[in-house]
């Protein structure tokens, strides 16, 4: 008769007290164990398969090949041509690789007759497009390009390159190597 | 002895039970089965008693459980009780262990610097910088010498911390050399592409035309952009520009010229 009387909360709570707490305790904290380690795995399985990080990191891999085979191309020492050349051919395929060894006969001799040095620093690049699936690509590249001369002169100049990039046995490599526009019409 | 025993059950009983509603009508019959099966189990009541705690919990089991059966399954829990508990912490610590690795794991890969850049990654967002950042770059370095105010309501529009000092270093002499040959500057950006987006911040490479024309004090704009394309001194600009979102718009926060 005396329970009936009791405030059901004290009821509760004593009840409480008269189970088993320590089961009760252990199971309750396994059940928000188990819930976040569910939440934790979920997000962990959500974070390795993001398509979007996937396609950033193939960004990243595409801006650094664009720009490292664009330096390339724009840095040749007289005095070691056929090394340098064959950098040019190692970082290009396609139509840019076929038009470098048809020239490159005539466009060594045209160097070792100038006595030029050429360096290129990458100021700044971008991927504008890219096509994951396709493995194609298309960068800037503001490039400063040094041409130092047999007498020792040296010239800046700055160009605003436009790079297309193809995929070729899992290497991105330029296949076309171009300078922006200027008016309309080409000035490179 | 039967009537101590019936006594002490009950405020064992009323102690140990959580649901159990107080009511005469629940509580009556249950009371009434008691003393029998408390007098044959009588040995194992410390554990039936609280072994029932649980069994009891539902109201409408008591009246057909009989209190024996309720007894041999409190021996058995208690049987299982320690393996059980130690098994329930094992598991806690290899769930907890688990989720701690996990969410771990989710942060480093979250961070990865390709990661937080979205340039590219997020179109919608990559393609709304583009656009304003080449709206900001034409409106920025064009200047027409019949209206400086246009040039100055873009700078307060469009610019913001150290970009403003920067705009204004760089487009002094430009408005001095307009203001004097009477020219109009229009600035074009053909190429642009967005390096970087790290949330509101962005950095966006771009690649521009600047045509130079007299126009002598002409006051019909329209037409001197257009004659500047055909008799205009034209020169390729590239800089990169840093912008941030202010209240929906993307503002120039820093320009660079790389040294030029």
């Amino acid at each position: 008769m005396r329970g009936r009387l009791e405030h059901p909360m004290k009821r509760a709570v004593r009840a409480l007290a008269g189970t088993r707490p320590l089961p009760a305790l252990a199971l309750a904290l396994t059940l928000v164990a188990g819930g976040f380690a569910v939440w934790a795995g979920q997000d962990w399985y959500d974070a390795a398969h993001d398509d979007r990080a996937a396609y950033a990191g193939q960004r990243d891999a595409v801006l650094a090949a664009g720009e490292q085979a664009v330096q390339n191309l724009n840095t040749l020492d007289h005095r070691d041509v056929n090394r340098g050349l064959d950098l040019w051919e190692s970082s290009t395929t396609g139509e840019l690789h076929e038009q470098l060894i048809t020239g490159r006969t005539e466009f060594a001799d045209q160097v070792k007759a100038a006595k030029t040095v050429t360096t290129a620093r990458v100021l700044s690049g971008a991927v504008t497009e890219l096509d994951d699936r396709a493995g194609r690509a298309r960068v800037l590249v503001a490039l400063r390009v040094t041409v130092k001369a047999d007498d020792g002169a040296k010239t800046d100049k700055d160009s605003r390159m436009l790079g297309e990039l193809t995929r070729t046995d899992g290497r991105w490599k330029l296949s076309a190597l171009g300078q922006a526009p200027v008016g309309g019409t080409s000035d490179g | 002895m039967s009537t101590t025993r019936h006594h002490i059950n009950r405020q064992r009983r009323r102690q140990a039970r959580e649901t159990r509603p107080a009511g005469p009508p629940q509580g009556a019959p249950g009371e009434a089965h008691e003393p029998r099966p408390t007098a044959s189990a009588g040995p194992a009541r410390g554990a039936g008693g609280r072994g029932r705690a649980s069994g009891t919990a539902v109201p409408s089991g008591r009246a057909t459980d009989p209190d024996a059966g309720g007894d041999e399954k409190g021996a058995r829990v208690r049987a299982r009780r320690p393996a059980g508990l130690l098994v329930l912490c094992a598991l806690t610590l290899l769930l907890g262990g688990f989720a701690g690795w996990a969410h771990a794991k989710a942060g480093a890969l979250r961070d990865e610097p390709a990661r937080r850049n979205t340039a590219l990654s997020d179109p919608a967002r990559t393609g709304e910088i583009k656009g304003q950042t080449a709206e900001a770059v034409d409106a920025l370095f064009s200047y027409d010498h019949t209206d400086p105010g246009a040039l100055e309501k873009a700078a307060d529009g469009l610019l913001t911390g150290q970009a403003v000092e920067q705009h204004r270093t760089l487009l002094a002499d430009v408005r001095e050399r307009a203001d004097a040959q009477k020219a109009v500057i229009t600035t074009t950006v053909t190429d642009s592409a967005v390096e970087r987006i790290d949330g509101d911040r962005a950095r966006v490479l771009v690649y521009a035309d600047q045509s130079s024309v007299s126009t002598a004090g002409s006051t019909k704009k329209a037409k001197g952009a257009k004659d500047a394309q055909d008799e205009g001194v034209y020169a390729g600009a590239m800089l990169a520009v840093d912008v941030v979102r202010r209240d929906g718009r993307w503002l120039v926060s820093g320009i660079d010229t790389f040294g030029r």
